[in-house]
């Protein structure tokens, strides 16, 4: 007796084409829900995933750096920077840490023959190029033996080698800095990110190819003369062990300055997790947005089948008439705000990956609306469908017919 | 002769917030298998009321009613309506047909209701389209026919059943004269074929072709009964 889903599909299906514009509005409410699901969706994905490409970069989720609290205000006047004497102190009292480098950065002026450039020079020790993992691509790092020596050596990034050198080799040529003559020993290998997504002109990591570094014995002995050391990066043996690290460190440098916070020692790992912490906040927000949207779509939705059967009351009231039975009609209507909706759902999956496209394109970032997404996306499509169809459908199938027949 | 309704003391009411109308006020009626009835009475008499109930459209407040040797004063709704579908062929004075499906369509309907396949429709729907004069038309919509064309795929709708009885609501009331005749001249010859005819009117012409007229007033039947 009952009527086959294939029949209803197709009797909704004719029924949406013979009413076009109404079911036309209505599937553009659902794709621009649905679109906005998918974009939103996949954009904070993409956006999770670059920030861990991007710590990932900057030496991973083992590493804790310790520099100056900026937010602190330091009444009683606890010294913001460390010494060499202190960096070995502290060093000797973390023996489980896998490496450990110092760092004093100073804005210089480089100069090579007639040519000069202005740039950051940093006192650093041979872990600085395995805590950020990050090696020369001709030449030698710095060395234990330069430490110990304060040799006149740097190492070089490649903007610098590009702005002072050009394409000749700068390996063995001879900088000077503060009148100091320095030996380029090396020339880091470039950085570049993929798909970071482009800040102005310039790539996420390509600040990284200004620096140059020489051993902090020389900058401390022969550079500045100054036994300031602003800062220190730390690298645990894994990921596992660094939270603990990182207490450890924070107690000791909390003693060292006589319970005075005034330096802020942060783990990657956990600066990761804060940074997740707040994206998957958006995440809610923006989600939560994206379904309002939808269901403003799916009341749309009722409200225009709410019209439609007040429309064709007497339509209803024929099919009763000739034997439709409750069931029947309820069927018809539901069926037929499912279909709509999810034919809007499926549109606005297709719009929202087109519009994905563009967006990465344009950002220079590779956004992925993965399978999970798409359903979710189907998924709340067709529930809205469900939901904004049943009461109409149910106030449809109730229909007395000698009263639907007179209706006007 | 076979009986193929028998409405027995049928009493109907409506409460129209505290007061109760009566529009039956126990009603008897029988017809035989085959006849050509007219029902007729002036407005407000209860023959809608009447029609409605023979149609199990609606049901009655007391009495019963057997219709093809089922007494269908009690049942659900859902057995209604396959009754309505299997036994019953409507006609109305506004023809009732979807305006957005052609008129093959419009024909089919009460087969879908049926679970007949959609070759089965088609191949009866197309049948009795022919026997109405309207086989060259199966693709157009009611809006491309004249009233008359769409007072015969309403005909053809009702019989595409083969129900037990044919009721037909005032079904030349909205036609003129001529095609009017035409229609009642397809009621003789549906009733010349044995369909049972029942038609409620105003229209003394129908008074011709029947064979019988009941007359009802106030709720009550006043003459054309047969035992």
């Amino acid at each position: 007796m009952a009527i086959s889903l294939k029949e209803n599909l197709f009797n909704g299906l004719s029924d949406l084409w013979s009413r076009k514009i109404r079911s036309l509005v209505t599937i553009i409410g659902i794709v621009l829900g649905t679109m906005s699901i998918i974009v939103v969706l996949s954009l904070m994905n993409g956006i999770n995933k670059k920030t861990m490409q991007w710590m990932m970069e900057r030496g991973g989720l083992s590493k804790i750096t310790v520099r100056k609290n900026w937010s602190y205000d330091n009444p009683k006047n606890a010294k913001t920077y460390f010494t060499w004497k202190e960096i070995r102190l502290i060093q000797s009292l973390i023996p489980e840490a896998k490496y450990f480098n110092p760092e004093i950065r100073k804005w210089l002026r480089l100069s090579y023959q007639k040519k000069y450039f202005h740039s950051s020079i940093f006192g650093v020790v041979p872990d600085f190029s395995k805590i950020e993992e990050w090696d020369v691509e001709s030449g030698r790092f710095i060395s234990e033996f330069d430490i110990n020596q304060s040799n006149d050596v740097i190492v070089i990034g490649t903007k610098t080698k590009e702005e002072l050198f050009g394409n000749k080799n700068p390996i063995g040529e001879l900088i000077t800095v503060r009148n100091r003559r320095l030996k380029v020993i090396g020339v880091m290998a470039h950085r570049f990110m993929k798909n970071s997504g482009a800040i102005g002109n310039e790539n996420a990591l390509s600040y990284l190819n200004r620096r140059n570094f020489v051993p902090i014995s020389t900058m401390i002995n022969k550079g500045t003369g100054e036994d300031i050391i602003g800062s220190f990066a730390v690298k645990s043996q894994n990921i596992e062990t660094a939270p603990e690290l990182r207490e450890k460190l924070e107690a000791i440098i909390f003693n060292l300055r006589h319970r005075e916070p005034v330096f802020k020692i942060e783990s990657a790992q956990e600066e990761a997790k804060e940074m997740a912490k707040n994206q998957r906040m958006f995440q809610i927000i923006f989600f939560v947005v994206s379904i309002i949207s939808l269901l403003v779509g799916g009341i749309v939705i009722a409200n225009i089948m709410l019209a439609s059967i007040q429309e064709r009351t007497r339509e209803i009231g024929i099919r009763i008439t000739v034997g439709a039975r409750r069931r029947d009609i309820f069927i018809q209507f539901l069926v037929q705000t499912i279909l709509v909706t999810m034919l809007g759902g499926i549109l606005g999956i297709v719009v929202g990956l087109s519009i994905l496209d563009f967006v990465s394109n344009y950002l220079e970032m590779e956004l992925v609306a993965g399978l999970n997404v798409i359903l979710i996306a189907l998924f709340v499509s067709a529930g809205v469908g469900f939901f904004a169809g049943i009461i109409p459908a149910v106030l449809a199938s109730k229909l007395n017919p000698v009263e639907a027949l007179r209706y006007e | 002769m076979t009986k193929i309704i028998e409405v027995q003391n049928l009493k109907k009411e409506y409460k129209m917030g505290k007061i109760i109308v009566p529009a039956l006020n126990g009603v008897d009626i029988k017809i035989q298998l085959g006849e050509f009835v007219g029902i007729m009475g002036p407005s407000g008499s209860g023959k809608s009321t009447l029609m409605h109930i023979l149609g199990c459209l609606d049901t009655a407040t007391d009495g019963n009613y057997t219709l093809n040797s089922q007494n269908v004063s009690k049942l659900k709704k859902n057995k209604l309506s396959s009754i309505r579908n299997k036994q019953i062929g409507f006609v109305f004075q506004t023809f009732n047909l979807l305006p957005h499906l052609n008129i093959q369509k419009n024909v089919e309907l009460p087969l879908m209701y049926g679970g007949y396949t959609a070759k089965a429709r088609a191949k009866k729907a197309i049948k009795v389209l022919l026997e109405v004069g309207l086989g060259d038309r199966l693709k157009h919509k009611p809006s491309e026919l004249s009233g008359g064309q769409r007072q015969r795929v309403a005909i053809a709708r009702a019989i595409v059943n083969n129900p037990a009885i044919i009721l037909a609501d005032e079904p030349t009331g909205n036609l003129d004269t001529n095609s009017g005749n035409d229609i009642l001249s397809i009621f003789s010859d549906l009733n010349d074929k044995g369909h049972t005819v029942i038609i409620v009117t105003h229209d003394p012409a129908v008074a011709k072709r029947a064979n019988r007229i009941i007359k009802i007033v106030d709720g009550l039947i006043q003459n054309g009964n047969i035992s």
